[in-house]
């Protein structure tokens, strides 16, 4: 497991609500020392999109209970930067759409969606 | 224009993220409106996994970090410092390949479009000319001289 699901997982402030093709839920909180703002940006952190993503994708490995690799964005918008310490409600669900396995996903703010994005997943393998 | 910016140049000198979010090393080249940069990410990296594996949300953040490279050579070039951009969108990135701690991971970016202080970027990730991953990135630069809340 990377540094970085590592930091992701441990601000998690909850256990995850949803399982299977319900909305699933949990509220993260991200601290000033989170690695994630180390360096993004000096004097200004601001919770990198990628982090955002890779937080779904982490949450849907964790309530499917299989790791999962993502194999596109389909669709993605960031809509207002995230600040340390803030309270961060993240929700998806997940559909098959033409055979594609697809995460329907928000990231909201206090009651504000700063972010909302489309993913497609597929079962991890694990060889080289 | 001050002249005297030869290329490949580190990319710490070209964009603000800093270790551990800096995945660019080098601005490689630039050509018009095109760059390429390069990228060796350590086994050390907060992106890799026990195995060594990059996560694959890096290809994303190693678009949007080599069109800053690019844009942040451009302002050096012009005699301004390296300006600050935020990534606001993704459209249709498909990741094919996987890459590991140690490749030597070449990122080609095309600029699109660009108006109204946003820039629309298409991006490709190679390892050995093998493709590992492209999209579209939308990005907001932000303007210098502007005032205001950054939210």
């Amino acid at each position: 497991m990377s540094d970085l699901r590592k930091g992701i997982d441990a601000s998690a402030m909850e256990a995850l609500v949803g399982t299977g093709t319900e909305t699933v839920s949990r509220r993260y909180r991200f601290s000033p020392g989170f690695i994630g703002f180390s360096g993004h940006f000096p004097g200004n952190p601001i919770l990198p999109a990628i982090v955002q993503i890779r937080a779904v994708v982490s949450l849907a490995e964790e309530e499917c209970g299989k790791a999962l690799r993502m194999t596109a964005v389909r669709s993605a918008k960031f809509l207002a930067p995230i600040h340390p310490d803030e309270d961060v409600w993240i929700r998806y669900r997940r559909r098959i759409d033409s055979g594609k396995d697809i995460c329907d996903a928000t990231l909201s703010v206090a009651g504000k969606t700063v972010a909302a994005f489309q993913l497609e997943l597929a079962e991890e393998e694990t060889s080289r | 224009m001050i002249t005297g910016f030869t290329l490949p140049m580190a990319a710490e000198r070209l964009i603000p993220q800093r270790a551990p979010m800096r995945l660019v090393d080098t601005l490689v080249s630039v050509n018009d409106g095109c760059a390429v940069a390069e990228s060796v990410l350590p086994r050390t990296t907060l992106m890799a996994d026990g195995e060594g594996k990059i996560d694959e949300v890096a290809f994303m953040e190693l678009i949007a970090q080599s069109y800053a490279a690019f844009k942040g050579y451009l302002d050096r070039m012009d005699g301004r410092p390296p300006g600050e951009g935020f990534l606001v969108g993704v459209r249709h990135l498909e990741i094919i390949g996987k890459a590991y701690a140690g490749d030597r991971l070449l990122t080609s970016i095309r600029t699109v479009a660009a108006f109204g202080g946003f820039a629309v970027v298409e991006g490709v990730v190679t390892r050995g000319g093998e493709t590992l991953a492209s999209g579209t990135l939308k990005l907001w630069l932000v303007d210098p001289d502007a005032d205001g809340d950054d939210r």
